[in-house]
């Protein structure tokens, strides 16, 4: 392949992957997903009813590979030339489409479930809360997956970079990577600022304040709406990032170096980062100092 | 159809086979406790580490690596079956592959608590980081136990990520010697990549800061079980041929 | 779990052991009756094997996760589902090799068995988990994953020769959906029901139609590889069923809410 044409598709990847971390990331945030959802799920119980929307899908990135891997297993049946040889846009567009769908499924069954299983504590399930949300959800999973799926296709397809794994399997892996990526970034925005914005900033949350999450917003109860409204400012494009980058900085490694060098670029961008990260923590730590609450005797 | 495929035979002629799948099992359980996870606490800045499950970010970062070494093994096998140094080579690959995923999750994990969260990373279980030598209490929040990615974490992240790619990556690599079929040696290395970063997950009880945690003196018995559970991997797993070969093909 | 329900033993109205005789029997009869026949519109019946299959998962899921086992519900279900994907292709490989097809299925569901034995046996032996349902659990969860992707895969590919399921399933990559949707129908039952009320027969139900829902996504895949109609066959069952355990299920929510199933409203009294 002419390099001109590999860098392109590199970039283009880069592209659809940080559109697809950012979506994903919001879509979590709606539904409440992931490790923050362990805070909703508390706050019925110690006492503090809400109307955010508790979702669970088995941990992030299973849920999210589940779409892929199905959006590429559509496509791919799309296709293929015994049932009507689609063109891939459209194929990957009613792939994902079908994903949405099941997003829209077990989201709607892990609200209904979840609330209704927290009867005693007054929790109660709100067909509203279900209604306004889920076609947000549905509509980021789409956008996630989309982007995915297009990912995948453009590795497997044998006139492009050719990967040999079949392509709902490398789907299924990106599926995987955007959501642990998505639950390790953006949702710690969610979870520790946004789920607590009531408390003060500068720290994380209080283990004895745990369940005690933001119920009220401006003016009324708060919606998980709102949760991408705040989210999508920072928590968000950062988890895009995130994605584009790994998915750009590894397959630019590959595609414009080959063998032993390949590997050398990947350890020196691995250095580059580390120091960068050292860089970014001696800057957080004079610029924000020692907690002021701390009794301790070692020297800051 | 060849009925007469001895399962004796494939097991020794499979032998070193079975043995890197025995390593590469092992490789990912040790980096499994080498990345730095806090679970759910870490996710609401209560603990240091990343905000996720081990085995989701295992899996994420190996398997990432995976598809690197995948496209690796492929190019080198244009020229025949790989040998030992372009194993070598492949599994780099992979390894590397890795740790791009974990670290740039982690510098961006550590973006989101320091400019959105507004804390500064710090490990609460050393009272100085080892390699920086900065001290870490007075930078633990009041109800937490640390929150972020502080360097020595960060390090020991990016260690796991290499072993975690390296051991699927190897997986992977002595799968397609037996059966040739990047199919079935994928999707049977995500599979014994799974068991071998579930169970170490158990042993730390689902959160760890790094080898500077106390918990990291529990690795042998995550390689004593790991050992045990990828041998039975390894067997099963060089048992089964590709369809081709199955069919007479190859 | 943080989260987690009762502690201890969950309580149960469906023992175990009738539910693991229904996930068996029903599983392996209906693969068999797919596989062997070799009638492709027969295939939707290892899909309805699976599905019960999907139901012993995650019954055992149920039961192991009352006990909270640090990291979380998925895990397990990734723990099992790898063994089990492993056992299922050894035992249709086996059955190949050997000239015997038929015994596939059973070899991979004894060889999930005993891994499962070890696996739960190495976790609470040597890990020290100290949960007294561990090795059982496990030992189901995997047997449920074997059956799950033998059923999904023998649905696909409407046989049970792994020549054939090999380069239908295997190498054209469908084995991703069906892995990860089967996985997914065995944790998410419970871990979407989790908390003090969750009851036994609403998260069975709701077992039954994510089973439902990974046949409608194999039926679609299966139109690409055995043909239109059994794949539209199985499809369309496939929904029918999750139509049913679908409504079923909203019908126990609102059982299980009470009062607290409402159109809309603000917070609960006392809660403003």
């Amino acid at each position: 392949m002419d390099p001109a044409m590999g860098m392109g598709l590199v970039a283009l990847m880069g592209a659809a992957a940080t559109v697809a971390g950012c979506s994903e990331d919001l879509e979590s945030d709606i539904g409440s997903q992931s490790n923050p959802n362990s805070q909703v799920q508390l706050a019925a119980q110690v006492g503090y009813p809400h109307r955010i929307f508790n979702k669970a899908i088995s941990g992030e990135p299973p849920s999210n590979a589940m779409y892929c891997a199905v959006g590429a297993g559509v496509a791919m049946v799309l296709m293929s030339e015994s049932v009507m040889s689609a063109s891939p846009l459209i194929a990957i567009a009613i792939g994902a489409f079908v994903a949405a769908l099941l997003n829209g499924v077990f989201s709607t069954t892990s609200y209904l479930g979840r609330n209704a299983s927290q009867t005693r504590f007054n929790q109660y399930v709100y067909l509203d809360v279900l209604r306004n949300q889920i076609l947000s959800l549905m509509g980021h999973a789409y956008i996630t997956t989309f982007c995915i799926v297009l990912i995948s296709y453009v590795m497997w397809n044998q006139n492009l970079i050719g990967h040999p794994f079949p392509f709902p399997v490398i789907a299924l892996i990106w599926g995987l990577c955007v959501g642990a990526i998505g639950s390790s970034t953006g949702d710690v925005h969610y979870g520790a600022e946004r789920e607590f914005q009531d408390f003060k900033f500068g720290s994380g949350l209080n283990a004895a304040d745990s369940g005690n999450i933001t119920r009220f917003a401006e003016a009324g109860v708060r919606s998980s709406m709102d949760n991408a409204w705040f989210c999508s400012k920072f928590g968000g494009p950062v988890t895009g990032i995130a994605f584009g980058m790994v998915v750009f900085l590894d397959n630019w490694r590959s595609t414009a170096f080959s063998g032993w060098t390949a590997v050398v670029v990947g350890v020196v961008i691995v250095l580059v980062l580390v120091i960068y990260n050292r860089k970014v923590e001696t800057y957080a730590r004079k610029k924000y100092g020692p907690f002021p609450e701390y009794a301790g005797d070692i020297e800051a | 159809m060849t009925p007469e495929i001895s399962i004796i035979g494939m097991l020794m002629g499979n032998l070193p086979s079975i043995i890197g799948i025995i390593i590469g099992g092992l490789c990912i359980a040790v980096g499994v406790h080498f990345v730095p996870v806090g679970g759910a606490p870490a996710a609401m800045a209560q603990a240091t580490g990343i905000g996720t499950g081990t085995v989701q970010l295992a899996a994420g970062s190996g398997l990432t690596g995976l598809l690197a070494a995948g496209y690796m093994y492929m190019t080198l096998s244009a020229a025949g079956t790989p040998g030992i140094s372009e194993i070598v080579l492949i599994c780099a690959t992979g390894a590397v592959g890795a740790m791009i995923m974990i670290t740039v999750t982690m510098l961006v994990g550590n973006w989101v608590y320091i400019y959105g969260v507004g804390v500064p990373p710090a490990s609460a279980k050393r009272d100085y980081d080892p390699i920086t030598g900065d001290p870490q209490t007075p930078y633990v929040a009041a109800g937490t136990v640390g929150q972020g990615i502080p360097t020595v974490c960060f390090v020991s992240g990016a260690i796991g990520g290499l072993l975690g790619g390296l051991g699927g990556s190897l997986i992977y690599c002595m799968l397609m010697w037996v059966n040739g079929d990047p199919a079935i040696s994928s999707i049977f290395a995500i599979g014994v990549f799974l068991v071998n970063a579930v169970l170490p997950s158990y042993n730390i009880q689902g959160t760890i800061e790094g080898f500077h945690d106390p918990k990291f003196k529990r690795l042998p018995k995550a390689i004593l079980a790991c050992f045990i559970a990828s041998l039975l991997c390894g067997i099963i797993a060089v048992i089964i041929p590709s369809g081709a070969m199955l069919s007479g093909g190859a | 779990m943080s989260a987690g329900g009762p502690g201890g033993e969950a309580v149960t109205a469906e023992t175990a052991n009738q539910i693991d005789a229904k996930g068996i029997g029903i599983g392996l009869i209906g693969i068999y009756i797919a596989g062997i026949s070799g009638i492709p519109y027969l295939a939707f019946l290892a899909g309805i094997g699976a599905i019960f299959a999907t139901k012993m998962g995650a019954d055992a899921v149920r039961r192991v996760c009352s006990y909270g086992i640090g990291t979380g519900v998925p895990s397990i279900g990734m723990l099992a589902l790898g063994m089990g994907l492993i056992s299922a292709m050894f035992g249709l490989a086996i059955g190949k090799m050997l000239g015997v097809v038929f015994i596939g299925p059973i070899v991979g569901l004894v060889l999930a068995l005993v891994i499962g034995f070890v696996v739960g046996t190495l976790a609470n032996k040597i890990i020290k988990l100290n949960i007294p349902v561990m090795e059982r659990c496990l030992m189901e969860i995997a047997g449920a994953g074997v059956l799950v992707l033998t059923g999904l895969s023998v649905m696909i590919a409407g046989s049970m020769d792994f020549v054939v399921i090999s380069k239908l399933v295997i190498e054209t990559g469908y084995i991703a959906p069906v892995f990860i949707l089967g996985a997914l129908g065995i944790l998410h039952p419970f871990n979407a029901s989790l908390g003090p009320d969750e009851t036994q027969d609403r998260t069975m139900v709701h077992a039954l139609s994510c089973g439902a829902i990974a046949m409608v996504i194999g039926g679609v895949c299966s139109i690409a590889v055995i043909g239109p109609i059994a794949g539209i066959i199985s499809t369309i069952i496939g929904l029918a069923i999750w139509y049913v355990t679908f409504m079923g299920f909203i019908k126990l929510v609102k059982r299980d809410a009470g009062a607290g199933y409402v159109g809309t409203g603000l917070l609960p009294p006392g809660a403003m």
